[in-house]
Protein backbone atom coordinates (compact mmCIF):
# COMPACT_ATOMS: atom_id res chain seq x y z
CA UNK A 1 0.00 0.00 0.00
CA UNK A 2 1.41 3.40 -0.84
CA UNK A 3 0.93 6.26 1.37
CA UNK A 4 -1.78 8.15 1.17
CA UNK A 5 -1.43 11.77 -0.56
CA UNK A 6 -3.07 13.20 2.69
CA UNK A 7 -0.76 12.18 4.68
CA UNK A 8 2.27 13.20 2.71
CA UNK A 9 0.68 16.51 2.66
CA UNK A 10 0.50 16.25 6.40
CA UNK A 11 4.37 15.48 6.79
CA UNK A 12 5.56 17.85 4.32
CA UNK A 13 8.36 20.20 5.58
CA UNK A 14 8.37 17.91 8.83
CA UNK A 15 11.51 15.97 7.52
CA UNK A 16 14.88 17.78 5.95
CA UNK A 17 15.59 17.14 2.42
CA UNK A 18 18.64 15.36 1.14
CA UNK A 19 20.31 18.50 -0.51
CA UNK A 20 21.07 21.34 1.84
CA UNK A 21 23.92 23.27 0.73
CA UNK A 22 24.03 25.39 3.99
CA UNK A 23 24.98 22.01 5.34
CA UNK A 24 28.21 21.26 3.24
CA UNK A 25 28.70 17.75 3.26
CA UNK A 26 25.20 16.87 1.66
CA UNK A 27 26.46 18.78 -1.27
CA UNK A 28 28.08 15.92 -3.06
CA UNK A 29 26.27 12.60 -0.75
CA UNK A 30 22.63 13.91 -1.46
CA UNK A 31 21.36 11.64 -4.22
CA UNK A 32 20.09 13.92 -6.86
CA UNK A 33 18.29 11.82 -9.10
CA UNK A 34 14.38 11.75 -7.93
CA UNK A 35 13.52 8.90 -5.70
CA UNK A 36 11.29 6.19 -6.75
CA UNK A 37 8.14 5.15 -4.80
CA UNK A 38 7.46 1.88 -4.09
CA UNK A 39 4.32 -0.05 -2.77
CA UNK A 40 4.66 -0.68 0.89
CA UNK A 41 4.26 -4.68 0.17
CA UNK A 42 7.70 -6.12 1.04
CA UNK A 43 8.25 -8.67 3.27
CA UNK A 44 11.43 -7.17 3.91
CA UNK A 45 10.45 -4.06 5.45
CA UNK A 46 9.25 -5.80 8.53
CA UNK A 47 12.06 -6.93 11.03
CA UNK A 48 13.38 -9.39 13.06
CA UNK A 49 14.17 -8.60 16.36
CA UNK A 50 18.10 -8.05 17.15
CA UNK A 51 20.19 -6.62 19.49
CA UNK A 52 17.65 -6.82 22.75
CA UNK A 53 19.74 -9.90 24.07
CA UNK A 54 22.78 -7.76 24.65
CA UNK A 55 21.03 -4.72 26.19
CA UNK A 56 21.69 -4.27 29.83
CA UNK A 57 20.30 -2.45 32.92
CA UNK A 58 23.68 -0.71 33.34
CA UNK A 59 23.74 0.62 29.41
CA UNK A 60 20.91 2.86 30.59
CA UNK A 61 23.30 5.05 32.93
CA UNK A 62 26.33 7.05 30.87
CA UNK A 63 27.42 7.92 34.43
CA UNK A 64 28.70 4.83 35.66
CA UNK A 65 30.90 2.94 33.68
CA UNK A 66 33.88 3.52 34.88
CA UNK A 67 35.72 3.75 38.08
CA UNK A 68 34.45 7.56 38.66
CA UNK A 69 31.82 9.86 37.77
CA UNK A 70 32.21 12.15 34.66
CA UNK A 71 32.45 15.68 35.08
CA UNK A 72 29.58 18.01 33.86
CA UNK A 73 25.92 18.60 34.46
CA UNK A 74 23.98 15.47 35.37
CA UNK A 75 20.92 14.81 33.35
CA UNK A 76 18.30 12.55 33.55
CA UNK A 77 16.20 11.84 30.37
CA UNK A 78 13.17 10.22 29.42
CA UNK A 79 10.09 10.01 27.52
CA UNK A 80 7.98 7.62 24.88
CA UNK A 81 8.10 5.78 21.99
CA UNK A 82 4.99 6.11 20.27
CA UNK A 83 3.88 5.37 16.17
CA UNK A 84 1.66 7.41 14.34
CA UNK A 85 -1.14 6.56 15.52
CA UNK A 86 -0.24 7.30 19.28
CA UNK A 87 -0.04 3.61 20.33
CA UNK A 88 3.28 2.54 22.21
CA UNK A 89 6.31 0.92 20.56
CA UNK A 90 7.10 -1.45 23.03
CA UNK A 91 10.48 -3.06 23.21
CA UNK A 92 12.38 -1.08 21.15
CA UNK A 93 16.03 -0.53 20.95
CA UNK A 94 17.21 2.79 21.49
CA UNK A 95 21.14 3.32 20.51
CA UNK A 96 22.72 7.11 22.04
CA UNK A 97 25.67 8.61 21.41
CA UNK A 98 27.22 11.64 22.82
CA UNK A 99 29.83 14.20 23.68
CA UNK A 100 31.48 14.69 27.20
CA UNK A 101 30.56 17.71 28.80
CA UNK A 102 33.10 19.54 27.43
CA UNK A 103 31.88 19.48 23.87
CA UNK A 104 34.75 16.28 23.00
CA UNK A 105 33.43 13.03 21.73
CA UNK A 106 35.59 9.85 22.50
CA UNK A 107 36.48 9.46 18.94
CA UNK A 108 39.99 9.56 16.88
CA UNK A 109 38.51 11.68 14.51
CA UNK A 110 37.56 14.10 16.89
CA UNK A 111 40.29 17.09 17.42
CA UNK A 112 38.29 19.41 18.94
CA UNK A 113 41.16 20.87 21.50
CA UNK A 114 38.83 20.01 24.68
CA UNK A 115 39.64 17.57 27.44
CA UNK A 116 38.29 13.45 27.19
CA UNK A 117 36.96 12.60 30.52
CA UNK A 118 38.54 9.30 31.37
CA UNK A 119 34.99 9.00 33.43
CA UNK A 120 33.25 9.24 29.95
CA UNK A 121 32.50 7.06 26.99
CA UNK A 122 28.87 8.41 25.87
CA UNK A 123 27.46 5.32 24.82
CA UNK A 124 24.35 4.43 25.85
CA UNK A 125 21.73 1.29 25.29
CA UNK A 126 18.27 0.49 26.15
CA UNK A 127 15.01 -0.79 25.51
CA UNK A 128 11.67 0.88 25.74
CA UNK A 129 8.93 -0.76 28.73
CA UNK A 130 5.20 -2.33 28.02
CA UNK A 131 4.02 1.56 27.63
CA UNK A 132 7.04 2.40 25.52
CA UNK A 133 8.70 4.71 27.99
CA UNK A 134 12.06 5.17 28.47
CA UNK A 135 14.62 6.62 30.72
CA UNK A 136 18.67 7.32 30.62
CA UNK A 137 20.85 9.08 32.76
CA UNK A 138 24.08 10.94 31.41
CA UNK A 139 26.04 14.29 31.35
CA UNK A 140 24.73 17.25 29.68
CA UNK A 141 27.07 17.39 26.39
CA UNK A 142 28.76 20.64 25.57
CA UNK A 143 28.97 22.44 22.04
CA UNK A 144 31.21 21.97 20.19
CA UNK A 145 32.96 23.66 16.72
CA UNK A 146 32.85 21.49 13.50
CA UNK A 147 33.79 22.93 10.14
CA UNK A 148 31.12 23.32 8.00
CA UNK A 149 31.85 27.58 8.25
CA UNK A 150 33.21 30.25 9.46
CA UNK A 151 33.19 29.87 13.54
CA UNK A 152 30.79 26.84 13.35
CA UNK A 153 29.13 25.20 16.53
CA UNK A 154 27.05 22.38 16.78
CA UNK A 155 24.24 23.34 19.86
CA UNK A 156 24.52 20.40 22.57
CA UNK A 157 22.61 16.99 21.89
CA UNK A 158 22.63 13.64 22.01
CA UNK A 159 22.67 11.11 18.90
CA UNK A 160 19.49 8.64 19.37
CA UNK A 161 19.16 5.71 17.00
CA UNK A 162 15.74 4.51 17.06
CA UNK A 163 14.34 0.84 15.56
CA UNK A 164 10.88 -0.01 15.72
CA UNK A 165 8.63 -2.47 13.22
CA UNK A 166 10.66 -2.42 10.50
CA UNK A 167 12.63 0.20 7.91
CA UNK A 168 10.33 2.50 7.82
CA UNK A 169 10.48 3.21 11.10
CA UNK A 170 13.76 3.00 11.42
CA UNK A 171 14.57 6.79 12.99
CA UNK A 172 18.36 8.11 13.52
CA UNK A 173 18.41 11.53 15.26
CA UNK A 174 19.22 14.56 17.64
CA UNK A 175 17.87 15.18 20.63
CA UNK A 176 18.45 19.21 21.68
CA UNK A 177 18.29 21.39 25.07
CA UNK A 178 15.84 24.09 25.25
CA UNK A 179 17.29 27.91 24.69
CA UNK A 180 19.98 26.48 23.11
CA UNK A 181 21.89 30.36 21.66
CA UNK A 182 23.12 28.15 18.98
CA UNK A 183 20.21 27.24 17.57
CA UNK A 184 19.41 30.41 14.31
CA UNK A 185 23.07 29.18 13.51
CA UNK A 186 23.46 25.84 13.14
CA UNK A 187 22.38 24.63 9.30
CA UNK A 188 21.48 20.75 10.61
CA UNK A 189 18.89 21.75 13.07
CA UNK A 190 17.33 23.80 10.28
CA UNK A 191 17.43 21.56 7.54
CA UNK A 192 13.75 20.89 9.05
CA UNK A 193 11.69 23.29 7.25
CA UNK A 194 8.68 23.48 9.21
CA UNK A 195 9.51 25.00 12.38
CA UNK A 196 7.21 23.01 14.92
CA UNK A 197 8.84 19.46 13.96
CA UNK A 198 12.34 21.52 14.66
CA UNK A 199 10.86 22.38 18.38
CA UNK A 200 9.79 18.51 18.66
CA UNK A 201 13.53 18.00 18.36
CA UNK A 202 14.29 20.02 21.48
CA UNK A 203 13.55 18.59 25.24
CA UNK A 204 11.64 19.82 27.67
CA UNK A 205 12.85 20.64 31.01
CA UNK A 206 10.67 19.18 33.90
CA UNK A 207 10.34 19.67 37.22
CA UNK A 208 9.17 16.06 37.66
CA UNK A 209 11.77 14.36 36.30
CA UNK A 210 13.96 16.53 37.82
CA UNK A 211 15.68 13.84 40.80
CA UNK A 212 16.50 16.01 43.80
CA UNK A 213 20.06 16.67 44.78
CA UNK A 214 20.79 14.69 41.43
CA UNK A 215 19.96 15.58 37.92
CA UNK A 216 18.30 17.67 36.20
CA UNK A 217 15.26 16.30 33.94
CA UNK A 218 14.28 16.33 30.56
CA UNK A 219 11.47 14.76 28.73
CA UNK A 220 12.25 13.92 25.11
CA UNK A 221 9.08 11.98 23.49
CA UNK A 222 9.84 10.40 19.82
CA UNK A 223 7.16 9.27 17.06
CA UNK A 224 8.32 6.73 14.84
CA UNK A 225 6.80 6.10 11.86
CA UNK A 226 4.58 3.03 11.08
CA UNK A 227 4.61 0.66 7.90
CA UNK A 228 1.51 1.44 7.06
CA UNK A 229 0.80 4.91 8.28
CA UNK A 230 -2.81 5.19 7.91
CA UNK A 231 -5.15 3.05 9.91
CA UNK A 232 -6.88 0.32 8.20
CA UNK A 233 -10.54 0.87 7.46
CA UNK A 234 -12.70 -1.82 9.01
CA UNK A 235 -14.71 -3.87 6.29
CA UNK A 236 -17.72 -4.81 7.47
CA UNK A 237 -19.67 -8.05 5.83
CA UNK B 1 -2.02 8.84 10.82
CA UNK B 2 -2.74 11.67 14.37
CA UNK B 3 0.68 12.09 15.27
CA UNK B 4 3.88 13.66 12.63
CA UNK B 5 6.86 11.36 12.94
CA UNK B 6 9.94 12.85 14.84
CA UNK B 7 12.66 14.28 12.02
CA UNK B 8 15.43 13.03 10.83
CA UNK B 9 18.95 13.84 11.29
CA UNK B 10 22.35 12.59 10.58
CA UNK B 11 24.31 10.64 12.18
CA UNK B 12 27.42 12.46 11.46
CA UNK B 13 30.90 11.24 11.61
CA UNK B 14 31.23 9.45 15.11
CA UNK B 15 28.34 7.11 14.99
CA UNK B 16 30.61 3.70 16.07
CA UNK B 17 30.82 4.91 19.93
CA UNK B 18 27.15 4.47 19.88
CA UNK B 19 26.46 1.95 16.92
CA UNK B 20 29.80 -0.09 17.43
CA UNK B 21 27.89 -2.95 19.38
CA UNK B 22 25.27 -4.11 16.48
CA UNK B 23 28.58 -4.25 14.13
CA UNK B 24 28.46 -7.55 12.53
CA UNK B 25 30.59 -9.52 14.34
CA UNK B 26 31.69 -12.03 10.99
CA UNK B 27 33.50 -14.63 13.21
CA UNK B 28 30.12 -15.89 14.42
CA UNK B 29 28.77 -16.53 11.10
CA UNK B 30 29.08 -20.07 9.40
CA UNK B 31 30.64 -19.62 6.56
CA UNK B 32 29.02 -23.20 4.56
CA UNK B 33 25.60 -20.46 5.12
CA UNK B 34 26.73 -17.85 4.34
CA UNK B 35 27.46 -15.16 1.09
CA UNK B 36 29.10 -12.45 1.24
CA UNK B 37 29.07 -9.01 -0.61
CA UNK B 38 31.64 -6.15 -0.58
CA UNK B 39 32.09 -2.96 -2.40
CA UNK B 40 32.73 0.50 -2.42
CA UNK B 41 30.71 3.37 -1.30
CA UNK B 42 31.71 6.89 -3.19
CA UNK B 43 30.14 10.85 -3.32
CA UNK B 44 29.30 12.96 -6.51
CA UNK B 45 33.13 12.98 -7.63
CA UNK B 46 33.75 9.48 -7.05
CA UNK B 47 35.28 10.04 -3.70
CA UNK B 48 35.41 7.09 -1.35
CA UNK B 49 33.05 7.81 2.17
CA UNK B 50 34.48 6.30 5.03
CA UNK B 51 32.19 7.82 7.19
CA UNK B 52 29.05 5.86 6.22
CA UNK B 53 27.56 2.57 8.02
CA UNK B 54 25.20 0.51 5.93
CA UNK B 55 22.24 -2.22 6.86
CA UNK B 56 21.27 -4.36 5.35
CA UNK B 57 17.85 -5.93 6.25
CA UNK B 58 15.63 -9.06 4.57
CA UNK B 59 12.28 -10.76 6.56
CA UNK B 60 14.62 -12.90 9.13
CA UNK B 61 17.58 -11.20 9.23
CA UNK B 62 19.67 -8.05 9.70
CA UNK B 63 23.26 -7.09 9.79
CA UNK B 64 25.09 -3.76 10.08
CA UNK B 65 28.80 -2.45 8.71
CA UNK B 66 30.67 0.50 8.63
CA UNK B 67 32.92 1.42 5.67
CA UNK B 68 36.78 1.42 5.82
CA UNK B 69 39.11 4.21 6.07
CA UNK B 70 38.79 3.85 2.13
CA UNK B 71 35.13 3.83 1.83
CA UNK B 72 34.76 -0.79 1.68
CA UNK B 73 32.58 -2.60 3.62
CA UNK B 74 31.78 -6.19 3.68
CA UNK B 75 29.37 -8.14 4.61
CA UNK B 76 27.97 -11.53 5.85
CA UNK B 77 24.56 -12.29 4.93
CA UNK B 78 22.64 -15.75 5.26
CA UNK B 79 22.49 -17.74 2.35
CA UNK B 80 18.18 -17.98 1.95
CA UNK B 81 17.60 -14.61 0.55
CA UNK B 82 18.11 -13.11 -2.80
CA UNK B 83 17.45 -9.43 -2.01
CA UNK B 84 18.06 -7.06 0.94
CA UNK B 85 16.74 -4.05 1.67
CA UNK B 86 19.26 -1.55 1.88
CA UNK B 87 20.01 1.48 4.48
CA UNK B 88 22.69 4.03 4.54
CA UNK B 89 23.71 6.22 7.08
CA UNK B 90 26.79 8.92 6.99
CA UNK B 91 27.51 12.55 7.67
CA UNK B 92 26.18 14.52 5.06
CA UNK B 93 22.93 12.52 4.83
CA UNK B 94 20.21 14.32 7.26
CA UNK B 95 18.08 11.21 6.80
CA UNK B 96 19.24 8.02 5.47
CA UNK B 97 18.93 6.62 1.87
CA UNK B 98 16.91 3.92 1.28
CA UNK B 99 18.16 0.96 -1.32
CA UNK B 100 18.12 -2.95 -2.59
CA UNK B 101 20.60 -5.43 -3.37
CA UNK B 102 19.55 -8.08 -5.60
CA UNK B 103 22.01 -10.62 -6.04
CA UNK B 104 21.20 -11.57 -9.62
CA UNK B 105 19.18 -10.60 -12.60
CA UNK B 106 16.52 -13.60 -11.61
CA UNK B 107 16.06 -12.39 -8.12
CA UNK B 108 15.75 -8.86 -9.73
CA UNK B 109 13.03 -9.81 -12.38
CA UNK B 110 10.76 -11.92 -9.87
CA UNK B 111 10.34 -8.14 -7.87
CA UNK B 112 7.59 -6.61 -10.83
CA UNK B 113 7.20 -3.22 -9.05
CA UNK B 114 11.17 -2.72 -10.07
CA UNK B 115 10.66 -3.55 -13.54
CA UNK B 116 7.66 -1.51 -14.13
CA UNK B 117 8.92 1.70 -11.83
CA UNK B 118 13.09 2.00 -12.16
CA UNK B 119 14.45 3.15 -15.43
CA UNK B 120 15.81 0.43 -17.82
CA UNK B 121 18.98 2.59 -17.71
CA UNK B 122 19.69 2.39 -13.37
CA UNK B 123 18.32 -0.33 -12.75
CA UNK B 124 21.76 -2.19 -12.97
CA UNK B 125 22.76 -0.16 -10.11
CA UNK B 126 20.81 -2.45 -7.95
CA UNK B 127 22.02 -5.93 -9.04
CA UNK B 128 25.31 -7.00 -7.48
CA UNK B 129 28.25 -8.77 -9.81
CA UNK B 130 29.07 -11.99 -9.19
CA UNK B 131 32.98 -12.17 -7.23
CA UNK B 132 36.18 -14.17 -7.66
CA UNK B 133 34.41 -17.35 -5.52
CA UNK B 134 31.34 -18.92 -4.99
CA UNK B 135 28.78 -16.83 -2.88
CA UNK B 136 30.29 -13.99 -3.36
CA UNK B 137 28.92 -10.71 -4.62
CA UNK B 138 30.08 -7.28 -5.18
CA UNK B 139 28.41 -4.14 -4.95
CA UNK B 140 29.18 -0.54 -5.14
CA UNK B 141 26.88 2.39 -4.01
CA UNK B 142 27.55 6.00 -5.63
CA UNK B 143 25.69 8.26 -3.97
CA UNK B 144 25.37 11.09 -6.55
CA UNK B 145 25.88 11.84 -10.81
CA UNK B 146 26.65 9.64 -12.87
CA UNK B 147 25.50 6.03 -12.35
CA UNK B 148 23.47 7.25 -9.15
CA UNK B 149 22.45 4.09 -7.58
CA UNK B 150 18.70 4.53 -7.22
CA UNK B 151 17.36 4.86 -3.88
CA UNK B 152 13.50 4.56 -2.97
CA UNK B 153 10.88 6.39 -1.12
CA UNK B 154 7.88 4.30 0.41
Amino acid sequence: MTTPIEDREARKGTQPPYFFPGYVSTQKRAPLKPLILLPQNSSSLFSPVFGHDSVRPADADLTRQHAGEPLGERIVVSGKVIDEDGYPVRGALIELWQANAAGRYRHQLDDHAAPLDPNFTGCGRLLTDDQGAYRFVSVKPGAYPWRNHENAWRPAHIHFSLFGAGILSRLVTQMYFPGDPLFPFDPIFNSIPDENARKRLIARFDLKTTQPEYALGYQFDIVLRGAKSTPMETVHP
Amino acid sequence: MKLIATASQTVGPFFSIGLAHLHQDSAKLNSADAQTITGTVVDGDGQPIPDCVLEFWASSSFARVPTSATGEYSVILEARTGMYEVLLFMRGLLKPVYTRVYLSEAAKAKDEAISKLVPTDRVHTLIAQPGNAAKQFVWNVKMQGENETVFFDY
